[in-house]
C-alpha cells in the first residue's frame, strides 16, 4: 500500500513534535483531507483514475451471529460500516481518523482527543465527542446489549472515565497508564457507533448497525449475504486510506461461501470478484491466476491451549513433552501446502512487532525427549498399545475443536498431531464440535477436554493483558483457555503495558514472551491469516495490516465497465 | 395339528424350500454382489486380513499419492494409504447400516402391530404420528437426532434408525391388516385361540416374512444416510475412516485428487448395491417371480 505525501509529511511533522514536546508529549497533526485527496490524485494521474461504479462480490468463510462482536469475524464486518478513533499504520504508527489529534499527560494517564468535525452517522446523527463517550461506556458497562467483548478485557482494569470535554473534544482518564490504549482503539471491534442507533438494543442493531463508515448495512440475509450500499456522504477516512470520500465502488455483496472449494470455484467462474482464504490445495493455482493480498494476523498464533488446572498438564514436563512429541512443522507443510507458514512461537505471531524469531524454533520435535519428560512426570507404565498411564489413570488428551477456531484445512494438523503423540504414550482423542455447540459451551466443560485450539489476534503483544491474566481477587478471567496461572507473567504484562517508552516495551514484553514459550501453556503451529484472491479487474481492494487485517473495499474500483 | 398352525409351518417350509433349491442357479449379478459382500463382511470383522497398510501411519512425504501398486487406491493427504483406511472404515459403515437398519425395523414392528392390531383411537394416533414424520424428510430427523445426542456410532445408529423407521412402520401395519383379515386367522380365532396366540403364531410370522427383504434393502440405504451424515461433519470423530467421512475430507482436493472422493465413493455404491441386489433376489424368490429350477 504506497502511502500519499502528504500523510508522510504529516509524521514527519508528529517526530519534530515528539523531539520539540518531550515533556507534554503533545501530538498534534494537522492534516486536513483536501491535501490528501489532492495528494492521491498526483498518484492516481500517473496509475490510471480510479472509476466509480460496479457492486463488489466478495466471498466469505464464516457468517457470524451478529454483524459487530468480539469474534474477529465481525471485525471484519464492521470495518466496512464505522469508522475508529485513531488508526493504526502497518509499522505501529497511530494515525488519525475521527480523531484528528490527540494528546497525552505527562503522567500518561488522560488522553485528550480532538474529534473530526462535520461526520455524521449514516442515520443523521451527528458525530461528537459525547457520542464516542457513550460508545465507550456502553464497551465497558456490564449491560449486554452494549458491552465490548474486546475492548472490556483490554480496559476494565484500567479505565476510569469517559468525558466530552467540549463539543469536539474527547477526554480519557485511566487508573493506570496503559501504553496500548491506541492499538485497542484502532481495532474494528471498537468501532463508533451511532448513539441514536444504539438505543434500538442489540438484536435491531445486530442486523442494522448504524456507524460512519464507507458502507451502509442495506440488508442481511441470513446464510447467504449482507448486502452494503455506498455511503454517499462518507467524508471520514483513516489517514491509512488511499482517497478520501466515498467509496468508489456502489456497494458490496458479502456472500457468505463457507465451502472453501466452492468459493475459490466461484472466482474461477466469475461468480465472485474477490474470495477469502484459498483452499491450501489451490494455494499455488490461486497464486499463478490471481492477485493475492494477503495479511498474517498478529496477536497469539493458532494454538492449542493445554488446559493446565488439572492433570495431565498441570505439570510443565507433560505440556512441554507433549510439545516434543509431534513434528507440528511437518504437520503444517503437509496440511497447508506451502499457503501458511509455521509458528512455533507459542506466545505470540510473527507478525507482531515484539515477535521474538528465535521462539519459533523452540521444541522441536523429539521423541526421547517427550519421553524422558513424561518419565521424569510418572507417567511410566505402559498398556499394550504403548498408551501411558499414572495411578492407574491413562495418559488421554481431548482435543475440543470447531471450524470457527481453525482454518479449513487444519483438521489435518490435529490429526497429525494426534498420530505422532502416540509414540510417546499420548492417547489424542478428537472432539469435532460444530459452532452453534461450541459457542454454547459443548465440550467445553471443566472436566471435557485437555486441549482446546484457539486465537485471539491483535496488533501485537497487548493481547497477553486477554490471553494470559490469571484469575486475581476470586474473578475468574474468561478468555484465559490455558487456565494458566501465572503471578510473575503478570507482573511483567503489567510492566510493558506501563512502559512509555516503545523500544523498552518491547523489551518487557519479549520477557513475557519468552516466560510464557518455556511453561508451554499452549503450543502454536500456524497463524491467523486474511488472505483474498482478486479477479484481475479488481484494484485497491487492501487489508488493514495495522489493526488484524480487516478486509477494506472503500478504495477499490473497477478497471471495466460493470 | 391345526389349519392355522400349519399355515405358519407351510410358508416357513416354503421359504426354505425356495432359497436352498435355487442356490445353484444364481443370476451373475447375485455371485457378483456375493462377492463384494463377502469381502465387505471380512473387512468389517477382520480389518488386518485385508490391509496392505496400517490405516492411521502418516507419511507426510507422500502425500496425495495417486494410485499405484504399492498404494491400491492412492494415498490421503496425510499420506496414509486409501484403500487401507477404506477397509478399515468398512465396520463403521456396515455396523451403522445393520444397526440402524435393525433398529429401525425392531421400532417400526412395536409400533406397526400396535397400530395394525389395536384399531380404534390407537391406531389413528399411531398412523397420524407415522403420517407426520414421514412427511419429515428422513435426513431432517437424523439430523435432529445427531443434534440432541452428539455425534458418535451409536448415536448414527439411532439417528438413522429412527429417521427411516416411519417408513417401516406404516409397512408393517398395512400388513399386520392385511393378514389380521386372512381367512386362516379368522379360522383361528373362530376355533377359540387366544389373542397372545394368534399373534406369536399366526399373524407375526406371516406379517414379518417381507421385512426380511426389506432389511437387505434398508441396509444400503441406511449406510448412505450413515455416509451422508459424516460427510456433513455429524459423523464418528477422526481419524475413524468411515466412509462419509473419507469423502468430507477428501472434498478439497476433488480437482487434484480424484481418488479420494471416487475410491469411498465406490466403495459406499458397491456395498449398497450388493445387498440391495441380494436383497432384491431374495425378494424376488420368496414372491415366487424367479422360476425355481
Amino acid at each position: 500500500m504506497s502511502k500519499p505525501a502528504a500523510v508522510r509529511s504529516a509524521f514527519l511533522l508528529k517526530s519534530m513534535n515528539r523531539r520539540l514536546k518531550s515533556h507534554a508529549a503533545i501530538i498534534a497533526i494537522a492534516m486536513s483531507g483536501l491535501t490528501i485527496a489532492d495528494a492521491v490524485k498526483a498518484e492516481d494521474a500517473s496509475a490510471g483514475k480510479p472509476q466509480s461504479g460496479g457492486i463488489i462480490r466478495y466471498g466469505h468463510f464464516q457468517e457470524p451471529p451478529c454483524l459487530y462482536g468480539g469474534w474477529v469475524q465481525q471485525w471484519y464486518l464492521q470495518r466496512q460500516f464505522s469508522d475508529n478513533l485513531v488508526a493504526r499504520a502497518e509499522d505501529g504508527r497511530i494515525l488519525p481518523w475521527l480523531a484528528t489529534a490527540w494528546s497525552v499527560s505527562d503522567d500518561r494517564k488522560t488522553y485528550i482527543f480532538q474529534i473530526k468535525p462535520d461526520v455524521k452517522f449514516t442515520d443523521g446523527t451527528p458525530l461528537d465527542a459525547q457520542a464516542v463517550v457513550d460508545n465507550i461506556n456502553g464497551w465497558l458497562s456490564d449491560n449486554p446489549e452494549l458491552e465490548n467483548p474486546t475492548a472490556g478485557p483490554y480496559l476494565k482494569g484500567v479505565f476510569e472515565s469517559a468525558a466530552a470535554a467540549g463539543p469536539l473534544t474527547l477526554k480519557i482518564t485511566l487508573k493506570t497508564p496503559f501504553e496500548p490504549l491506541l492499538n485497542v482503539f484502532a481495532q474494528s471491534s471498537q468501532g463508533i457507533l451511532s448513539p441514536t442507533g444504539l438505543k434500538r438494543g442489540k438484536a435491531v442493531n445486530c442486523e442494522s448497525p448504524v456507524g460512519s463508515g464507507p458502507f451502509i448495512v442495506e440488508k442481511w440475509n441470513r446464510g447467504k449475504n449482507v448486502i452494503f450500499r455506498r455511503n454517499p456522504n462518507y467524508n471520514s477516512a483513516p489517514a491509512t486510506a488511499k482517497h478520501q470520500g466515498p467509496a468508489y465502488v456502489e456497494g458490496i455483496e458479502w456472500r457468505f461461501l463457507a465451502d472453501p472449494t466452492i468459493r475459490y470455484g466461484s472466482l474461477l467462474s466469475r461468480e465472485s470478484d474477490v474470495v477469502y482464504h484459498i483452499p491450501a490445495v489451490n494455494w499455488q493455482d490461486a497464486n499463478s491466476r490471481f492477485k493475492i493480498v494477503r495479511h498474517l494476523t498478529g496477536g497469539t498464533p493458532l494454538r492449542l491451549a493445554l488446559f493446565s488446572e488439572r492433570p495431565p498438564f498441570d505439570d510443565v514436563r507433560v505440556r512441554q513433552a507433549f510439545a516434543y512429541a509431534s513434528d507440528r512443522r511437518a504437520a503444517v507443510q503437509a496440511a497447508f501446502l506451502g499457503s501458511l507458514p509455521y509458528e512455533g512461537n507459542f506466545a505470540l505471531s510473527q507478525s507482531s512487532p515484539e515477535y521474538v524469531g528465535e521462539l519459533s524454533k523452540s521444541y522441536s520435535y523429539d521423541v526421547e525427549k517427550a519421553n524422558k519428560l513424561l518419565d521424569e512426570a510418572g507417567w511410566t507404565v505402559r498398556d499394550a498399545n504403548g498408551i501411558r498411564s499414572k495411578n492407574g489413570k491413562a495418559l488421554i488428551i481431548r482435543i475440543t475443536y470447531t471450524n470457527a477456531f481453525s482454518p479449513p484445512d487444519g483438521d489435518q494438523v490435529l490429526q497429525i498431531i494426534q498420530q505422532q503423540a502416540k509414540a510417546a504414550g499420548f492417547d489424542v482423542r478428537l472432539q469435532p464440535t460444530n459452532q452453534a455447540d461450541f459457542w454454547a459451551g459443548k465440550n467445553l466443560g471443566p472436566n471435557d477436554y485437555e486441549i482446546v485450539p484457539l486465537y485471539w489476534v491483535a496488533p501485537g503483544a497487548e493481547i497477553y493483558r486477554i490471553s494470559y491474566k490469571p484469575d486475581l481477587n476470586g474473578v475468574r478471567n474468561p478468555f484465559n483457555p490455558s487456565r494458566y496461572q501465572d503471578l510473575p507473567l503478570w507482573d511483567i504484562i503489567q510492566k510493558a503495558e506501563q512502559t512509555a517508552d516503545k523500544e523498552q516495551r518491547t523489551a518487557v514484553y519479549q520477557q513475557a514472551e519468552r516466560r510464557i514459550v518455556e511453561n508451554a501453556p499452549s503450543l502454536s503451529y500456524t497463524v491467523l491469516d486474511v488472505t483474498l484472491a482478486l479477479a484481475d479487474n479488481v484494484k485497491d481492494i487492501w487489508l488493514d495490516s495495522g489493526s488484524v487485517g480487516e478486509p477494506v473495499f472503500s478504495d477499490a474500483y473497477f478497471t471495466d465497465k460493470k | 395339528m391345526s389349519f392355522a398352525t400349519s399355515s405358519a409351518g407351510h410358508a416357513k417350509a416354503f421359504i426354505t424350500a425356495r432359497v436352498l433349491t435355487g442356490a445353484r442357479r444364481f443370476p451373475v449379478r447375485v455371485y457378483v454382489a456375493a462377492f463384494f459382500m463377502a469381502f465387505f463382511l471380512i473387512a468389517a470383522i477382520e480389518p488386518k486380513l485385508l490391509q496392505t497398510h496400517d490405516p492411521l501411519m502418516l507419511s507426510l512425504t507422500s502425500p496425495l499419492k495417486a494410485p499405484s501398486l504399492t498404494h491400491w487406491l492412492g494415498t490421503d493427504q496425510s499420506g496414509r494409504d486409501l484403500y487401507s483406511r477404506i477397509v478399515a472404515g468398512t465396520g463403521h459403515s456396515l455396523s451403522i447400516g445393520l444397526g440402524a437398519t435393525a433398529l429401525s425395523l425392531a421400532l417400526a414392528l412395536i409400533l406397526g402391530v400396535t397400530a395394525g392390531l389395536s384399531g380404534g383411537w390407537i391406531d389413528n394416533v399411531l398412523s397420524r404420528l407415522f403420517d407426520a414424520l414421514f412427511a419429515l424428510p428422513t435426513l431432517f430427523l437424523a439430523l435432529l437426532f445427531v443434534s440432541l445426542l452428539g455425534t458418535s456410532v451409536p448415536t448414527l445408529v439411532i439417528a438413522v434408525g429412527l429417521g427411516t423407521s416411519p417408513g417401516y412402520a406404516r409397512m408393517v401395519r398395512v400388513q399386520v391388516l392385511s393378514v389380521k383379515a386372512t381367512s386362516y386367522v379368522e379360522a383361528a380365532r373362530a376355533l377359540g385361540h387366544s389373542p397372545r396366540r394368534i399373534l406369536f403364531k399366526h399373524i407375526l410370522p406371516n406379517a414379518i416374512s417381507p421385512l426380511a427383504t426389506m432389511f437387505t434393502l434398508g441396509v444400503g440405504q441406511a449406510i448412505i444416510w450413515a455416509s451422508g451424515l459424516s460427510f456433513l461433519g455429524l459423523g464418528v470423530a477422526p481419524p475413524s475412516s468411515e466412509w462419509g467421512a473419507l469423502l468430507n475430507a477428501g472434498r478439497n482436493y476433488v480437482i487434484y485428487a480424484w481418488w479420494l472422493e471416487v475410491m469411498p465413493g465406490i466403495a459406499i455404491a458397491a456395498l449398497a448395491l450388493s445387498v440391495t441386489v441380494v436383497g432384491q433376489y431374495v425378494q424376488q424368490r420368496l414372491e415366487g417371480r424367479i422360476e425355481l429350477p
